[in-house]
């Protein structure tokens, strides 16, 4: 505890500096705030552009595998592919304006009245891919042709999907470990109480045993190196625990606040008031280039349009 | 800019008013000046092309004419008198985005005859003079397009507006307006307040005075004589014009004032050379200081009462009874300096009350907010959804109804409609409503004048209401007349029809009365209710046809088909009993001192609180159950003692050991049902899992010692505990202040799950920020109604500048100049810190209160800065959506789910979860899919979980199926928990996520730190992150679904 009031002490100059030094630096931290910001943009506007190129890829590639047999609702997803690509090209900024179109767009086609269907039976399954899976449940054997075949349907690239099994049959990983791990997190009343006990026996021998060496070691040599503890005074015994001086840290600090009333007051010189209002004028000073600093910041802003 | 060296010695305020006068005010620059007066001159040279004589019928514009009833309007064409550039821009007081030049064109004498006052001749001339100018200017390339407007929103009053071809970049939607005047064409004593000059306009064969009708021409024959008088007087000196502007600026910010049957741009300017005329205001004062004095004047001076007049110029003023003949014929008086006709004619009593009320609360906001008000006054928006707790939309398309007796007589139908609307709501919600405000625009962007006044019903009407109290607004029972004050009784009767029901009550009184019948947590619906039966009732018009903002974003907090808060009372009640076994428990060491509950649910904030399960009771029915019950976190705190250990893991140790003779002690003595781990224990009762948690006081100590070093700010558990205890408390008791604070909150709360804000804004913050709504609403009232409350809450985050201030939540208003300044220098300090890196600002989102006035406890590390951008901006973009929604017609109730539907493409990769696999998905708003990107990975469902029991694990003693009820399991916490533990994966991916049910999880490329210069090639990286995201996918086996790849991490360049 004392070293790291130590610490504190020491620290308290150091940022004193600092704080003068960063007073003097706002103005050129407001342009390199501007200049981080510009440099943002172009950058994520070559992001975009590269990653159109990316995405049109995977749908070209969708469109040729696909058969006839889905080829209307492919052409659909096409153009909402291509709608939606667009609106990736606008930056974060607009995003919620371009959430609600991207809402419209997934509802026109069956996207409304699937959400009403779900929340009428929220617990059955919707869509056809939801179907499969239901199969699946129930015939864990025919699983794998199942899959094959909607994948197949789909199109070749999904061939590169990567599958992942249900986690099922190991504990590593996933929702089976997390569901086992709830579990064991709870074996018993009984058993908790044992484990507690067993550690604060553990515990408490092994505080024992560190006693023991010190003292064996303070007894060896004969020496021990005696630590000046600054502070407030300990209230309660380090090892027992046992309260000492008894005195509650509210009254301690009550105390010290009618302490400091007895001092004699800040204003008690002349040259102390005198720099006081100095130290007043100057506080206000730099409050109003603050301001002003402020201001520039926000006409940069267009903070003062009210339109 | 020289800006440095001559403003140095300045008030930080005026600073900012010229700042702002720069901004909006439309300065003459040679380029605008050349604009204008090009435009000007095109336009008279069209005009004077037109030839003498030219002969007029009212086949010009014969919807019009037969609109307005008037007949004998053949004239032969004339060239205007004079044209004369009036308005704002004479007086240089043009206020941007508004930019347009008023022309006034002289109607000449010629065209018109002695007594075409009468019968709307004058209206009908003035249209076809104006259709005859129309015409040649259309025909002349100078213009782009000449289009119909109104002038203050009268629709038999015309003027055109005309655009040039010529743009200007300086002046974007540059416009002239072409107004026509009509000085001295008629004799001023025929148009005397109290004759007829509308024959059709009588009662009983009567004729009724047309005061109305009468100002209307009036206006127009003094239009340029009070132009003139005005630019003298605001030309005075400059001061007097830079406070018109922020005037214009104040006023227009508020919609509900600013509107036909309020305040006008050119009626400030007449109020504003009055008040110079009287010689409130000299030239000694600054602009914001006359702002101030006009303010005043409007909220406070007893001259309203009896009317404005100019004093008068040496000859005699206007007589004490022309005054009260102005007095009884309009609710406002604003006479013109000539003192012929009242300029506030169109003023209603409700417009100047709503007016009066707007200038007080705006000179309360420059006494009492930071700033002088500054951004309150002229920066926030005050429009009609914000300000009203309800809104109301009548859509009265094609409604005969509204011009049953005529389009216009004295007044316009219209405005009668308005007043009609009015005085049924009125009528209808009693004390309920402090202000009812209705207005109706009827002037569509373009309009056919040819075709009559028909299709001026397009926008639908608008209706705003203030709420008195929520008391009165949740009352069920509305009292009427005593039954035997028979007369009074049948008007209620007719009023309410078989509403009214005959009652007793408890104080013996028989009366008539209305019963709203509605549960706990609909209360908010009785006054749609109420309105619907009303209009219904009253008003021609179908019940789809009345769009009410009330219930729309109900749809979020229900769960099935019901909203959980209705349990909230037997949630209270078994805490309460818990509480009281808790109290009572004497086998173990140390007494329970006290018991507090933490969750949002006990104080009705909780978006979803939890649901009594029938298996954490004594008795159980059989039915689908949910696996999962969540719990509720109570501290306890026990007596003190000096046995405890000092280490850290010692303490927790002891605590798990008490809480497990707590529960112990409970299964004995009462039977109930404990489950614990080795942190925590979680009792059963009544349906309800508690979680008890140990407050050791100790603990908090010694946390204080190790947070001394201020790098670290990590607080123990103990800490946690304390915070969470205080906000609780503090928040509780604000929700007793104020009932809507719950539903606002969860609506927010909603709101950021649902754009997968979960991870970046802690419920508590979401707390805070709208409680400082409630406690700091100025300048509106405190909201009232959820969507009013939401949409302020949204604006807040959207507009707030979290870069420069601190937003201070002082609960119980009773933080001194002390606890300000503290605030205000750990805020500095906590940017100073940050001061280098402005992406690293810590805390983004600086709130404090009353126990955390540093604010270390919920926005310490999130959001942080990028978080809060994304924040900020999903926030404007949903705050404009529902603005939109309010105001305008979308009859598919699909535009309101779009607030809480998240655009999956602005992530960089997505996980779809198994929806089957969702603890609770019934709370799924949408179901996601992705058709985009490039598909990953795909796990096979998991059969280890279930959202519900399955018959199968139904079997067994109630024991064993006890034991398979999961309490407070959460797969996705678990899931996000093992990716964030995962180090090679947590500095690579940031995940957005929706804690409250969401099957999507967002994920982001954390930037690459600029160590890693080198440029990898872009493919190689690609598969590098797709490795990533299939190890994502390993992480969540069973959980995930889908796992889809949008975008590449982008390089820090």
């Amino acid at each position: 505890m004392g070293s790291a009031e130590k610490k504190q002490r020491k620290k308290k100059p150091n940022l004193k500096k600092r704080k003068n030094s960063q007073l003097s630096e706002t103005d050129e931290n407001l342009i390199t705030v501007k200049e981080d910001n510009e440099q943002n943009k172009p950058s994520g506007k070559k992001k975009i552009k590269r990653e159109k190129g990316n995405s049109f890829d995977v749908s070209d590639v969708q469109d040729n595998s696909n058969k006839a047999a889905k080829e209307k609702k492919r052409n659909k997803s096409k153009k909402k592919l291509r709608r939606e690509e667009k609106s990736n090209a606008t930056p974060i900024d607009e995003v919620g304006e371009h959430g609600a179109e991207d809402g419209d767009d997934a509802d026109n086609s069956n996207g409304a009245s699937q959400v009403k269907k779900e929340i009428e039976n929220p617990g059955r399954p919707v869509g056809k891919s939801k179907k499969a899976r239901k199969k699946k449940k129930k015939d864990r054997g025919s699983l794998m042709k199942d899959e094959e075949l909607e994948e197949n349907t789909r199109d070749a690239d999904e061939d590169d999907v990567y599958m992942i099994s249900s986690g099922d049959e190991d504990c590593s990983k996933g929702m089976k470990k997390w569901v086992t791990e709830y579990h064991q997190s709870r074996p018993g009343l009984k058993v908790l109480q044992q484990r507690i006990d067993e550690f604060i026996t553990a515990h408490e021998a092994k505080l024992e045993q560190e006693r023991k060496e010190r003292e064996a070691r303070a007894a060896e040599g004969g020496w021990t190196v005696v630590v000046h503890h600054k502070g407030r005074k300990k209230t309660t015994d380090a090892e027992s625990g046992i309260a000492v001086g008894s005195v509650a840290q509210a009254a301690v600090e009550d105390k010290m606040a009618k302490k400091k009333k007895k001092d004699v007051g800040l204003d008690f010189y002349r040259f102390q008031r005198r720099e006081a209002k100095r130290n007043e004028i100057m506080l206000l000073q730099s409050k109003f280039e603050q301001d002003r600093k402020r201001i520039q910041q926000l006409r940069a802003a267009r903070k003062f349009k009210p339109y | 800019m020289d800006a440095d060296t001559t403003v140095t010695l300045t008030d930080p305020m005026d600073f900012k008013v010229e700042e702002l006068l720069k901004e909006v005010h439309f300065a003459r620059t040679p380029a605008i000046t050349k604009l204008v007066d090009d435009t000007v001159s095109a336009i008279r040279k069209s005009i004077s092309k037109i030839p003498d004589a030219f002969p007029v019928t009212a086949d010009l514009a014969p919807g019009f004419v037969r609109d307005i009833g008037a007949d004998k309007v053949e004239f032969k064409f004339n060239k205007p008198k004079t044209f004369k550039i009036g308005g704002s821009y004479s007086i240089n007081c043009v206020v941007k985005p508004a930019v347009n030049v008023d022309l006034f064109v002289g109607l000449p004498k010629e065209c018109f005859h002695e007594k075409d006052y009468l019968n709307h001749r004058y209206h009908a001339k003035r249209c076809l003079y104006l259709c005859v100018i129309k015409k040649h200017l259309k025909s002349s390339p100078s213009f782009d397009k000449v289009e119909w407007s109104a002038m203050q929103n009268e629709a038999r009053k015309p003027v055109l507006v005309v655009y040039p071809a010529v743009k200007s970049v300086e002046a974007p939607g540059f416009f002239v307006r072409i107004i026509p005047t009509a000085a001295s064409l008629f004799n001023i004593a025929k148009l005397n307040l109290k004759r007829n000059n509308v024959r059709a306009f009588n009662q009983d064969g009567i004729p009724r005075a047309t005061p109305k009708y009468n100002s209307s021409i009036l206006e127009d024959m003094f239009l340029e004589d009070n132009a003139e008088y005005v630019e003298k007087t605001i030309s005075r000196w400059k001061e007097l014009g830079e406070a018109l502007i922020l005037l214009k600026v104040w006023a227009r910010q508020r919609s509900s004032i600013y509107v036909h049957d309020c305040l006008n741009g050119y009626l400030i300017s007449i109020l504003l050379s009055y008040l110079v005329s009287l010689d409130k205001i000299n030239n000694s004062m600054k602009a914001l200081q006359i702002l101030r004095v006009v303010l005043d004047f409007i909220a406070t001076s007893k001259l309203w009462n009896r009317g404005l007049y100019f004093p008068p110029k040496g000859q005699i003023g206007v007589s004490k009874e022309e005054k009260l003949q102005y007095k009884e014929a309009f609710p406002v008086v604003i006479c013109d300096p000539s003192a012929q006709v009242n300029l506030a004619f169109r003023m209603t009593s409700v417009g100047f009350c709503e007016l009066q009320d707007e200038a007080a609360s705006t000179l309360q906001c420059m006494d009492k907010c930071g700033d002088g008000g500054f951004e309150e006054t002229f920066f926030t928006k005050i429009d009609f959804p914000a300000k009203y707790d309800y809104c109301v939309r009548l859509n009265l398309r094609g409604h005969t109804e509204v011009h049953a007796l005529g389009f216009c007589l004295d007044d316009e139908c219209w405005r009668l409609y308005e007043q009609k609307v009015h005085s049924l709501l009125n009528q209808g919600l009693v004390d309920r409503a402090k202000s009812i405000r209705v207005t109706w625009r009827n002037s569509p962007s373009e309009w056919n004048i040819e075709n009559g006044l028909a299709v001026l019903d397009r926008e639908p009407l608008l209706v705003g209401i203030s709420v008195s109290s929520l008391e009165k607004l949740f009352r069920i029972v509305d009292i009427g007349p005593n039954a035997e004050n028979k007369e009074e009784a049948l008007r209620f009767r007719k009023f309410w029809g078989e509403k009214a029901e005959l009652r007793r009550f408890k104080d013996g009184t028989i009366a008539e009365s209305t019963v709203w019948e509605s549960e706990q947590w609909t209360r908010h619906l009785i006054l749609k209710g109420i309105i619907e039966y009303v209009l219904l009732r009253h008003l021609s018009i179908s019940k789809e046809n009345v769009v009410q903002i009330v219930d729309q974003l109900d749809f979020s907090l229900l769960h099935g088909a019901k909203d959980l808060v209705s349990f909230s009372a037997s949630l209270l009640e078994a805490f309460e009993v818990l509480s009281k076994r808790l109290h009572l428990i004497e086998d173990i060491p140390l007494k329970i001192s006290s018991v507090q509950p933490l969750d949002s649910a006990f104080r009705f904030t909780s978006v979803f609180p939890p649901e009594p399960h029938p298996l954490a009771n004594e008795r159980h029915t059989v039915s689908r159950l949910h696996k999962l019950t969540p719990s509720c976190i109570q501290p306890l705190e026990l007596e003190g003692s000096g046995n405890w250990p000092m280490d850290h893991v010692a303490i927790e140790k002891t605590k798990s050991a008490f809480l497990i003779k707590i529960g112990e002690s409970l299964q004995n003595r009462w039977g109930m049902t404990c489950s614990a781990t080795e942190d925590d224990a979680d009792i059963f009762m009544s349906g309800y899992a508690f979680r008890l948690k140990i407050l050791h006081e100790r603990g908090l100590s010694l946390v204080k010692s190790e947070n001394g070093n201020k790098a670290k700010r990590v607080y123990s558990t103990d800490k946690m505990l304390f915070i969470r205890g205080q906000h609780a408390s503090m928040i509780n008791g604000l929700q007793g202040r104020y009932p809507v604070f719950g539903p606002v909150v969860r609506v927010a709360k909603r709101w950021a799950a649902s754009h997968l804000f979960s991870a970046c804004l802690v419920e508590e913050a979401v707390e805070l920020l709208v409680a400082y709504l409630f406690l700091k609403p100025l300048p509106f009232n405190v909201p009232c109604s959820r969507v009013t409350g939401f949409l302020r809450f949204l604006r807040l985050l959207a507009e707030y500048d979290w870069t420069f201030s601190a937003l201070v939540v002082d609960i119980n208003n009773d933080f001194g100049p002390e606890d300000f300044k503290l605030i205000n220098d750990n805020f500095v300090s906590s940017r100073k810190a940050s001061e280098e890196n402005v992406q690293n600002v810590n805390p983004a989102l600086f709130l404090a209160t009353a126990y955390d006035k540093a604010s270390e406890a919920w926005t310490t590390c999130s959001p942080n800065f990028t978080e809060l951008k994304r924040l900020v901006a999903y926030a404007r973009s949903s705050a404009n959506l529902l603005t939109k929604l309010i105001l305008e017609d979308q009859t598919d109730s699909c535009r309101w789910e779009c607030l809480f539907r998240t655009p999956l493409n602005n992530y960089d990769a997505v996980v779809l979860l198994d929806r089957q696999r969702l603890p609770y998905p019934r709370r799924l708003l949408f179901p996601s899919e992705v058709n985009r990107g490039r598909h990953v990975a795909r796990v096979n469902a998991s059969k280890a979980f279930g959202p519900f029991l399955v018959p199968e694990e139904m079997k067994g003693s109630s024991e064993e199926v006890k034991n398979k009820m999961m309490v407070d399991f959460d797969p996705l916490r678990c899931f996000v928990g093992d990716v964030e533990a995962s180090k090679e994966y947590s500095k690579k991916l940031k995940l957005w996520y929706d804690s409250l049910g969401g099957d999507a999880i967002g994920l982001t490329w954390e930037r690459v730190g600029s160590k890693k210069r080198e440029r990898e090639e872009a493919p190689e990286e690609e598969t590098d992150s797709i490795d990533v995201l299939k190890a994502v996918g390993e992480l969540g086996k069973g959980f995930v679904r889908d796992i889809y790849f949008l975008k590449a991490p982008r390089l820090m360049s």
